[in-house]
């Protein structure tokens, strides 16, 4: 239960949605733009969040696209992590978006969301990272789409006023292998102590990791080392570790060391498999 | 081989239909118009002064009607050591302490006035484990211990009695056993082992979180409505803290939804009654949110243990040493008997002659403690029954066979020198036999199933003495239908344990008629119910059953009085059966119930009997008081004695492991209800695995719980649990309702231990704390030497 009223709003199209956000937010109503509205609702009765004012964005028909387009796969930001799991039109995301959460969560929480989260993991932004994706974004002037390492560093670094409407990937990526592994401390319903994904393109290996930092990631100098064959699996795991681009967390889900040994062994998996496939 | 009709039959929960279509109303669930609603302001640090609580800003909030301090009821209250200010005044001794509550309109306006409201803290040093608060110079969480009272009536005897505080120290109590003696004992040993045990605090869990709602009427009736376990002690808390007669005090309890002990802590009520009084004595409701129900409200106690134990090269135990430090938290409350009933039960069913045992019931500053299922045994099994393995391994015996040379038997004493007979003690032996079957122990403890996975096997075993103070009883009513239907009247509080339904069989089979026309109240009410100790300790059963046969022989009397007159057959030739009272050689001479059960007026206005009402009462006999030095004395009626084994899979490289099977051998006396008794066990054990594999409060190095949601405390979920087997054994205890024997908390308390010694025989490390978390594993055998790739 949120302890404080809140106006509801539900526009139909993108410009609606951003005049009203503009509007709302001169009248000082601090919005938010909600989805599932899952995090709204669990941080604001903690007071970690604070709004008068919610546009929901659900309605919007360009932000429940799914599906390809060309040589592109288009998945809107208002559908739910069920439906792109279900939907399997972009199994890497879809894998990624089915170990967040539990399953009714995941009825509610929208990629969106996730990937404009304030909880550090924001998973489904994994394969995102690793396939080279587009963020269509929405704001007051218009609709842009930008490469997603232009506007995830650490985060989601949206402009005010500015809403997630799709993603968009190359085609290509929605055939080739990957791994994803979630790793928790031990339940199947839990925060990650690690999430991996790697995907094999046809030259080379490209990885992304959760929960291992303070923010979700993919790192060229570690690919560098996990793709350079002249070392044996063991030394390219091990190299790729020591480049690790921030401070490893510790927390109540794990320590600094755990969590690198639970990285060791999850990336070798993950090598090992995906180059079984190559053989 | 059952002799009965109704009794151990699985005769469904009479409030099933209602709770799985979702038409139970818990006490949250009833919305009385013009209730206002209570928020509290809890502590943001363990161990502080608060210096200053502005509620300015608060109060001008529209909607809120009062705001009371700690400062306006300086109240210190507690149901065994007075050491708990209602709201706290002087300083907050745990992080999640109510300090002030607001009552406004509604729970939303309510919530918005708490975040106005500005507290000054004055940080202290943190006592934040119990080993650290019984070092010398650790900071004190209580500085006049020796200014506290203690519950007048539980100040003599018993587990709850007999308690001392020692002033100058962090300790609420000091419980001990002496029986023979450990130095001579230790000196004929072969081999003596010695480890130190422990795991933290948890959280009880229920899924109905607490709440409470209070009335003042006009009149001076204060009207509870509560999820609790225990009405009357309510009752008597409520009119001793506050002045209020008793009769004045209407407690109602309707179905509770899950407790596990949580609900024996009276901690709402009182906080409740001050809001309503501050509201001119409207209604008032104070519900927990869930982060309030872990870490402000009562908790599962904690513990550090250290046990020396020694034996003989051919395996039979000489003597065993404990030293029980238990984080009992900020207030004594529950903690105290917990650690008591701990030293009492302390060897587990072990025949063992020179025991010496010091339970010490600590203060720190963590959220305080109340029962939680087990009450002591669960905790102290833990540490024991690694011990019993760590010990069998050193001497070369198969842990199995160690248990059975040392399996306690009649003729021997408890820690308590209480001399054991079959009645009292049931057959521990016959258990461990039956458990060896089911676990396929003859095919190994530790089988390889790859590379990378073993199987493995540990087992453990526990005993509990359902220990209520002396002088509890239970009290029933039976009253009729016109039909000739019963209707049982009894303040069992039903937590989900089935006591409802089998009170209902008791009668049917006694009465010799269909359990369908045998009905019993959900909701008790203090105003109506006749008196009944909590419903705790899995004493209900016993306790309220006993009072039930009891009305059940008395109402049978007066029915066969009224029969005896009108079918002209001497009283002692007849027989009830069926709603009917017929005489025994003779069936065809019989009359209906529903003739008699409200006398029986003959054609020529002539009256036989009056209404049937029939009364039972008991009250446990032969309890004793508890030395506290040398724990001698007669805790309880009879002990409970199980078997429990757990196979895990374990993978070496990660140190993750899948419960694969769990099983429990338990001698049930006589099992009541077949259903009802195997899934009291299986949910009992699956809570012993959840609290053994993942429970468990994490506190920052300033005592702060990080640990008060789901999110972040997490319980086993559906689909984890291994494939449970319950199997009873029926050695029948006297003086119990058909020789039945307590099974609530049986399930859980050798778990812990079975899953700690399986993983140890797995990754060929002790472990030795809990919860065992793969991190925990991989770190135990980091430090063994080794490294995590050691070959295994």
């Amino acid at each position: 239960m949120l302890h404080y009223n809140i106006d509801y709003y539900e526009p139909s199209s993108i410009s609606e949605a951003v005049k009203l956000f503009d509007k709302l937010d001169k009248e000082g109503k601090k919005p938010l733009y909600l989805a599932g509205g899952t995090e709204i609702l669990t941080l604001g009765r903690l007071n970690q969040i604070y709004t008068k004012a919610v546009i929901d964005v659900k309605g919007i028909p360009d932000c429940n696209v799914q599906g390809l387009h060309r040589n592109s796969v288009v998945v809107g930001a208002a559908l739910t992590l069920t439906q792109i799991f279900e939907a399997g039109v972009f199994p890497f995301l879809g894998e990624a978006c089915v170990r967040i959460a539990d399953r009714t969560s995941r009825n509610q929480i929208t990629l969106g969301g996730n990937l404009a989260s304030d909880i550090i993991y924001r998973e489904a932004v994994l394969p995102l990272l690793l396939t080279d994706a587009t963020i269509v974004i929405a704001g007051n002037d218009g609709i842009r789409h930008v490469p997603i390492h232009q506007i995830f560093n650490e985060t989601l670094c949206l402009n005010p006023g500015e809403f997630v409407v799709q993603i968009i990937a190359d085609s290509q990526y929605t055939k080739m292998p990957f791994v994803i592994e979630k790793k928790r401390k031990s339940e199947r319903v839990d925060y990650p102590l690690l999430t991996l994904a790697v995907l094999k393109t046809d030259s080379s290996i490209r990885a992304g990791f959760s929960g291992l930092c303070a923010f979700p990631f993919r790192s060229s100098a570690m690919e560098k080392e996990l793709n350079n064959t002249s070392l044996t699996l063991k030394e390219r795991v091990d190299s790729a570790i020591r480049l690790i681009p921030a401070p490893v967390i510790q927390d109540i889900r794990g320590s600094r060391d755990y969590r690198l040994f639970v990285l060791q062994y999850t990336l070798l998996d993950a090598l090992t498999d995906l180059e079984g496939v190559r053989l | 081989m059952n002799p009965y009709r109704v009794i151990g039959k699985s005769v469904p929960k009479k409030e099933s239909w209602d709770k799985v279509s979702g038409r139970v109303k818990y006490v949250d669930d009833n919305q009385e118009v013009g209730t206002l609603h209570v928020k509290l302001l809890t502590s943001h640090y363990a161990h502080a002064y608060i210096k200053k609580v502005d509620t300015e800003e608060a109060r001008k909030v529209q909607g809120v009607h009062a705001i009371v301090t700690g400062k306006d009821y300086p109240l210190l209250i507690g149901t065994t050591i007075k050491d708990r200010p209602l709201l706290a005044f002087d300083k907050v001794r745990y992080y999640g302490e109510p300090i002030a509550m607001v009552i406004a309109d509604t729970e939303a306006i309510a919530i918005q006035a708490v975040t106005l409201i500005h507290v000054n803290y004055e940080l202290l040093p943190v006592v934040n484990s119990s080993l650290q608060a019984y070092q010398k110079g650790a900071p004190l969480v209580h500085e006049r211990l020796e200014e506290y009272l203690i519950d007048q009536e539980n100040e003599t005897t018993g587990t709850s009695g007999g308690i001392r505080p020692i002033p100058g120290t962090n300790i609420a109590n000091r419980q001990g056993i002496r029986k023979g003696n450990t130095d001579e004992g230790f000196a004929q040993s072969d081999f003596i082992v010695e480890e130190v045990f422990s795991f933290p605090q948890s959280d009880h869990t229920a899924i109905e979180t607490r709440c409470s709602d209070v009335e003042i009427k006009k009149n001076g009736d204060v009207i509870i409505h509560s999820a609790s376990q225990e009405p009357f002690e309510m009752r008597e808390l409520i009119s001793e803290t506050f002045n209020i007669d008793q009769g004045k005090v209407h407690v109602h309890i309707p179905l509770v939804g899950g407790s596990f002990g949580a609900k024996t802590s009276v901690q709402l009520e009182p906080l409740a009654y001050v809001a309503s009084k501050s509201v001119g004595g409207r209604r008032v409701r104070l519900r927990n949110s869930r982060e309030e129900d872990i870490v402000t409200s009562a908790v599962h106690i904690g513990l550090h243990a250290k046990i020396k134990m020694g034996c003989t090269k051919d395996g039979k135990l000489q003597a065993v040493k404990f030293l029980f430090l238990f984080d009992g938290g900020a207030y004594a409350e529950r903690a105290v008997p917990i650690s008591k009933a701990a030293a009492f039960d302390c060897t587990g069913p072990y025949a063992i002659d020179n025991v010496w045992c010091d339970s010490l019931c600590m203060y720190t500053n963590h959220p305080y403690a109340t029962d939680f299922r087990g009450f002591g045994r669960t905790e102290a099994a833990f540490g024991v029954e690694r011990t019993m393995d760590i010990l069998a391994h050193k001497v070369g015996l198969c842990p199995l066979e160690f248990r059975l040379i040392n399996a306690i038997q009649p003729g021997d004493t408890s820690p308590t020198q209480v001399l054991l007979n079959r009645s009292n003690l049931g057959d521990i032996k016959e258990c461990i036999l039956k458990l060896k079957e089911l676990i396929d122990w003859d095919q190994g403890q530790r089988i390889k199933i790859s590379d990378r996975k073993v199987r493995a096997k540990g087992i453990s075993c526990a005993w509990k003495n359902g220990d209520p103070p002396p002088g509890v009883g239970a009290g029933a009513v039976l009253t009729f239908t016109s039909e000739g239907g019963v209707l049982i009247n009894s303040a069992a509080v039903e937590i989900g344990q089935g006591t409802k339904t089998v009170l209902t069989q008791m009668v049917a089979e006694k009465m010799r008629m269909s359990v369908h026309d045998v009905n019993i109240q959900m909701e008790v009410n203090t105003q109506l119910n006749p008196e009944s100790w909590e419903t705790a300790a899995s004493r209900t059963t016993f306790l309220s059953g006993n009072a039930v046969l009891r009305a059940v022989a008395d109402a049978v009397n007066q029915l066969k009085r009224t029969a005896s007159v009108v079918l002209n057959v001497p009283a002692e030739e007849l027989v009830v059966a069926n709603k009917k009272v017929f005489k025994k050689t003779a069936p065809q001479i019989s009359i209906d119930f529903s003739e008699i059960v409200y006398g029986y007026i003959f054609p020529d206005g002539t009256v036989a009997g009056t209404q049937v009402i029939g009364r039972g009462s008991y009250i446990i006999p032969g309890l004793t008081e508890m030395n506290p030095e040398t724990g001698k004395g007669v805790q309880g009626p009879e002990w409970n004695v199980v078997a429990q084994a757990v196979e895990v899979e374990f993978d070496k490289r990660d140190n993750t492991f899948t419960l694969i099977r769990a099983i429990t051998v338990a001698d049930a006396g006589t099992v009541l209800n077949y259903k009802g008794a195997e899934t009291q066990v299986m949910g009992a054990m699956n809570q012993g695995l959840s609290f053994a594999t993942r429970e468990g409060f994490i506190y920052d190095d300033e005592g702060k719980v990080l640990t008060t949601q789901f999110r972040s405390y997490k319980v086993m979920h559906y689909g984890e649990q291994p494939e449970y087997i319950v199997r009873f054994i029926e050695n029948p205890v006297k003086g119990s309702p058909f020789g039945s024997r307590g099974l609530g908390e049986h399930g859980i308390m050798g778990m812990p231990a079975a899953v700690a010694n399986s993983l140890s025989i797995a990754a060929k490390v002790p472990l030795n704390q809990l919860p065992l978390t793969p991190e925990f594993i991989w770190k135990t055998r980091l430090q063994r030497g080794g490294g995590s790739n050691a070959s295994l």
